[in-house]
């Protein structure tokens, strides 16, 4: 009787859960256009510079009109979760998918993956390459490595010692850590002193900064190719800008106030907005069969100096207000 | 027992002076320059950062010594940061009322866990556990992946009480470290956590109020923590939600180094600040090794190994 009395609830239950759900699914299919939900997931919730791609994927959802941006990602930098967030949406039969690995090849899989369902990927800032992804928006990152290398070699003159700060495990920054040793290789004036891990923890970075330069009072250069070092003024508080040039990435405040105050001295700015527009037109032009011209879409940096970072801020306010 | 803490903290002491022994053999120049270890500066260099971990062991080495464990001190810390550090620069709040309320999230934090080990009876392994995931986000939630730029709001320097800011955080861990020790040491209450870690139905039956004084030790842990937190803020210069992830490790084995047993009724407060000390050595001498940065958690997790071993070996106790 008991058994019989579970039978017909479940049978009521999932009766009304059908009836919820197709008076759920009535909308959208009543609507003359299609509404596309795209996911779009950043490498991590914390790492401020993706807060700009938000901006940037909502503001071009709001401009198309018919798209909705889940944007999801693992609180901090965490590979095995940023694959379980891409496989969850796989299931859940999203539009299409943006994503910025935190490692292309961990990623290629799941991708592809995604890929043979019919889901269109796009990866942005740090790409799949050996993916199906349809196509790549960002920067070139062993290209962007080269320049920081080179203004390393401008800075000081072709002499010097210079100190590198990475995070190991990230693809794009591996890249660029290996543009810009190639480039300190052919200087013969130039030394790497040493390359610090520091993984992905500012804490960490402000504390090898103060370590460093306490350990080589006569270094010439710091080159960081991540934002670490200027997303907080204490990290470089102990480097003698007279004496120790700094070159990073990233130009989000006060990293911009640094420059100004030459406390460091050359920043590689990313299209931070575009992250999060360009793939969401990307994915919307191919809903509409139009695929991109060239999968590898270069969005080019911008090297901020202190003569062009008025100009560079000016640029940023428009774009951050929107007009 | 006196005489065995005396002797355990004993070797931590000698097992902190040959590691700056061997750290300033190792990096011995070459040249007539400087010595890039053994200098003044690098010496408060290792404080201010240790004393990051070191105030959030006192409380971690208290409740381990009480016979609990507490994982939410890295969480705890950001949280209370992220919040003095919201209402300084959002808000506009002094930086004293604005990093007292930080502190009190931590004591807040902390009687959350008491309330879920002493009247809810979790083990405090899964209470603290879960402590750890509201504060972190908590913090998430606040921040929202943004952080607060406390450093430009502090522009011009930040005396406190007329001294260099890097002396703040040493002298904050040296006071906190000279009154919790003389509590546990001097104090009924540090006897009867010291009771409770060793034996909690004896404790019990000898009329101890365990419940409150449990309570108390969770309290302590957060209030600790919280303090930790806007320390590792004003260190730092940000609020940042993501700020102390995983330091709960860092921080639990500088107390087991320090000679707390996991075991409970063991430990020192002076002892895990010296544990902090050596990680602190380890954190900062080893990339001064050419081609180390990349071996540093190998090596620390061997450190631990190695000197929970000897202590064991030396002092022939039961294991932690």
């Amino acid at each position: 009787m008991q058994k019989r009395s579970v039978a017909n609830f479940t049978i009521v239950a999932l009766a009304a859960g059908m009836i919820v759900a197709g008076c759920g699914s009535k909308g959208p299919q009543s609507q003359t256009t299609t509404r596309f939900r795209f996911a779009v997931i950043p490498k991590a919730l914390d790492i401020p510079v993706f807060n700009y791609a938000k901006i940037g994927a909502e503001r071009k959802a709001k401009e198309l009109g018919n798209v909705d941006i889940l944007w999801n990602a693992p609180t901090s930098a965490d590979q095995l979760k940023q694959k379980e967030i891409l496989e969850s949406y796989i299931t859940q039969r999203v539009d299409g998918i943006a994503i910025s690995s935190l490692n292309g090849d961990f990623l290629t899989d799941t991708i592809n993956r995604a890929v043979d369902a019919g889901i269109p990927v796009v990866t942005w800032d740090s790409d799949a390459p050996k993916s199906k992804r349809v196509a790549f928006y960002g920067v070139d990152d062993l290209a962007s490595g080269r320049i920081m290398g080179e203004q390393a070699v401008k800075l000081l003159n072709g002499q010097g010692k210079v100190a590198i700060i990475t995070s190991v495990g990230a693809t794009n920054l591996q890249r660029r850590l290996d543009g810009a040793r190639d480039v300190l290789a052919k200087a013969p004036g130039i030394k790497i002193v040493e390359i610090f891990d520091i993984k992905e923890d500012s804490v960490r970075c402000a504390e090898l900064i103060a370590t460093g330069t306490n350990r080589y009072p006569d270094l010439g250069a710091w080159l960081s190719v991540g934002g670490w070092p200027v997303f907080t003024r204490n990290a470089t508080a102990p480097i003698d800008s007279s004496k120790t040039k700094v070159i990073s990435f990233d130009t989000i405040q006060p990293a911009l106030d640094l420059l100004r105050e030459g406390k460091v001295h050359v920043l590689l700015g990313q299209k931070y907005f575009g992250w999060g527009s360009e793939p969401v037109q990307i994915l919307y032009d191919i809903k509409h069969g139009k695929n991109p011209a060239s999968p590898v879409i270069d969005s080019g940096v911008d090297v901020v100096t202190k003569d062009t970072v008025d100009q560079y801020e000016a640029t940023w306010k428009k774009m951050e207000s929107g007009s | 027992m006196k005489k065995l803490l005396a002797l355990r903290e004993l070797s931590t002491v000698a097992i902190l002076i040959l590691e700056v022994l061997f750290f300033t053999w190792w990096l011995w120049p070459e040249t007539a320059r400087p010595h890039p270890f053994l200098n003044s500066g690098n010496a408060l260099l290792i404080l201010k950062y240790s004393s990051i971990y070191g105030i959030a062991a006192i409380g971690a080495a208290i409740v381990i010594i009480s016979g609990g464990i507490d994982l939410a001190p890295g969480a705890v810390m950001a949280l209370a940061g992220v919040i003095g550090a919201d209402l300084f620069v959002t808000q506009g709040w002094g930086l004293g009322p604005a990093m007292v309320c930080g502190v009190l999230v931590g004591v807040a934090a902390g009687l959350l866990s008491a309330a879920l080990v002493v009247l809810v009876r979790l083990p405090p392994f899964i209470a603290t556990l879960g402590v750890m995931g509201i504060t972190r986000g908590a913090a998430f939630i606040i921040t929202e992946g943004q952080y607060f730029d406390v450093s430009s709001r502090l522009l011009g320097g930040w005396r406190p009480l007329g001294l260099p800011a890097d002396w703040a955080a040493p002298i904050v861990l040296l006071v906190l470290a000279l009154v919790f020790q003389i509590l546990m040491t001097t104090f009924q209450w540090g006897r009867a956590v010291f009771s409770i870690g060793g034996n909690e139905t004896a404790a019990l039956f000898s009329g101890i109020a365990v419940g409150r004084i449990k309570t108390s030790v969770y309290a302590l842990s957060g209030l600790l923590a919280g303090v930790s937190g806007v320390v590792l803020v004003l260190v730092q210069g940000q609020g940042k939600a993501d700020l102390a992830t995983g330091y709960e490790l860092d921080i639990i084995a500088s107390a087991v180094v320090g000679g707390a047993s996991l075991s409970g009724g063991r430990g020192s407060v002076i002892g895990a600040v010296l544990g902090t000390l050596i990680f602190g050595v380890l954190r900062n001498a080893l990339p001064q090794i050419p081609g180390a940065t990349f071996y540093d958690r190998l090596i620390v997790g061997l450190v631990v190994i190695v000197i929970v071993v000897m202590d064991q070996l030396l002092l022939k106790r039961p294991r932690t």
